[in-house]
């Protein structure tokens, strides 16, 4: 019995031991060890016009990326160094397309992908959405809670740009999206809602706008272009919702005397109705307030 | 308790109490209360949705679905108390022929009545005004809640039911009823926070609760000062140099 108990004691210090010190955290496949020089953050190579350009690769973001076990010639060819490749925001986009072949048709029909086309390095393209520092070394799988694809967090990751007031003015879109969204009933309930699964249902730029085929709404293809379009979209969650539903949205701007008048008049009526009754309230219980204290003061 | 002492000290203080709510009225504001509750509590990180704490509070209720469940579920209570209040005046006053209870309804002593009760806060006046079966906060409560359940009860059945309503209404009328759905909530949640808990819980008279409307039952001595001219007209004894005048 002696013996039986010292072999349990024996068994749980050794487990607890293997639990300790083993570590299982999940490492890049690197078959060409690129990362023995390219892990370093000081590696940096210069151009021809003497631009400093940084090589280093993070092993920790590459460790934990969706790619993490496709090796690196994948994308850098098998002969990477010999290889020019001058990157750019639409050559990224071309490497991501040569695997993912039907987001990548779909981006390039996108207002993204065409603007990409012509050479604007403004727009978003795969990694400015899929990876949390616009980096294609750290692309987050879209299920994953911390990826900027995932439902809780795709506002913030529009916002990124759709947020910057400076960048939006010079295509012409004035009104404040992100702010608008929050304020909405489906912005609300997802910055109430969790990180869990059930927020899917919750109703985010992308399910309105379209993602990788999302178009200006200047399109007549948009799905939030006319009230036609407008309502069909509506219909994904709202079953049977018609054109008359989608007309009381009010897109992202607030409502004012030119835009859905009638709500405006309704907001100021309220609001006067509240400051009128709480300011009343407020008068009668301060001077009954004070008028006690004194009482009791006295007494 | 500090309020009966007060009361000139001529004989035994009696612990004599007076009927001043039935059964029906106590059901009536407690469900009023606790539906009123659960509604503040499960709309009211709707607001401010962007504050950590209202996203923690919604968490506490097991997620946003949960706190819309309780919403609902709450708003179709409240909705019930009040057909009941409804269903409750018409049988008294047709079926038990009771009269119209003209006591709850404002009128021009109301205003007399606001006027005294300020100049005595102020220091104007010496004494309280006297106050009938009902004071003007009350009627006010009363009153509120008559203006306020159709704008919540309406505004709240179009959220609920968008799709359904627009199919006869103009779309608008969904924001619009948000719009007024949040800004009559908060007004009737900053009065009954400041103004109803105030005056029934922070006052001398009813510090720390004023438990008429959960017992039905009033003390003698706090009646008389309450409500001076009901009580008087009760006892049918007025009593001078009691209350002053």
């Amino acid at each position: 019995m002696k013996k039986l108990s010292l072999y349990f004691a024996i068994g749980f210090v050794l487990s607890i031991g293997i639990i300790l010190l083993s570590h299982d955290d999940a490492r890049a496949l690197d078959e060409n060890n690129c990362l023995s020089c390219h892990g370093n953050e000081g590696l940096i190579k210069t151009t021809d016009t003497a631009d400093k350009i940084s090589l280093y690769v993070s092993e920790k973001d590459v460790s934990s990326a969706a790619h993490r076990y496709i090796d690196c010639t994948t994308c850098h060819t098998s002969n990477p160094h010999d290889t020019a490749t001058p990157l750019n925001k639409l050559s990224l986009a071309e490497k991501c397309g040569s695997c993912h072949k039907y987001e990548y048709k779909l981006h390039l029909a996108s207002i993204h992908g065409q603007q990409l086309l012509q050479g604007n390095p403004d727009v978003a393209t795969c990694v400015d959405c899929h990876s949390p520092n616009s980096n294609p070394h750290s692309v987050i799988r879209v299920l994953e809670y911390n990826a900027p694809t995932y439902k809780k967090n795709i506002a913030d990751t529009c916002a990124k740009c759709h947020g910057n007031a400076e960048l939006m003015a010079d295509y012409g879109i004035v009104e404040k999206v992100y702010e608008s969204y929050m304020r909405s009933f489906h912005g609300k309930a997802l910055q109430l809602g969790t990180y869990e699964i059930t927020q899917l249902d919750k109703a985010t730029c992308t399910n309105c706008h379209g993602f990788h085929d999302v178009k200006s709404v200047r399109d007549p293809g948009s799905p939030v272009a006319g009230l036609d379009n407008l309502a069909r979209t509506c219909e994904q969650c709202h079953v049977g919702a018609g054109a008359e539903f989608a007309s009381g949205f009010l897109g992202h701007e607030e409502a004012s005397t030119q835009h859905v008048a009638p709500v405006h008049y309704t907001d100021i009526f309220f609001k006067v109705v509240l400051s009128t009754v709480i300011a009343f309230g407020v008068i009668v219980v301060t001077t009954a307030t004070i008028r006690f204290s004194i009482n009791r003061w006295r007494k | 308790m500090v309020d009966i002492a007060r009361s000139p000290g001529t004989g035994p203080v009696t612990k004599e109490k007076i009927r001043r709510f039935d059964v029906h009225q106590i059901i009536q504001h407690a469900g009023l209360m606790v539906s009123f509750l659960l509604l503040v509590f499960t709309g009211l990180p709707l607001k401010f949705p962007n504050l950590a704490v209202s996203q923690w509070w919604v968490g506490v209720w097991g997620g946003i679905e949960v706190t819309r469940t309780t919403h609902y579920v709450a708003a179709w209570m409240m909705a019930i108390v009040c057909l009941y209040h409804i269903l409750y005046l018409g049988y008294t006053i047709l079926i038990l022929k009771r009269p119209f209870p003209v006591k709850i309804v404002p009128g021009r002593q109301d205003m007399i009545e606001y006027y005294q009760e300020m100049t005595y806060y102020l220091g104007f006046r010496k004494e309280k005004p006297r106050i009938d079966r009902f004071s003007w906060k009350e009627k006010f409560d009363y009153w509120a809640i008559f203006w306020g359940m159709p704008v919540m009860f309406l505004s709240g059945f179009i959220m609920m039911y968008p799709v359904l309503v627009t199919k006869f209404l103009p779309g608008w009328i969904v924001p619009a009823a948000l719009v007024a759905h949040s800004d009559e909530a908060m007004l009737a949640l900053i009065w009954i926070v400041l103004v109803h808990v105030f005056f029934n819980h922070f006052t001398p008279s009813s510090f720390p609760l004023n438990t008429s409307i959960f017992t039905g039952k009033v003390l003698k001595e706090r009646y008389k000062e309450d409500h001076p001219l009901e009580y008087e007209r009760l006892t049918g004894a007025s009593e001078p140099g009691e209350m002053g005048e």
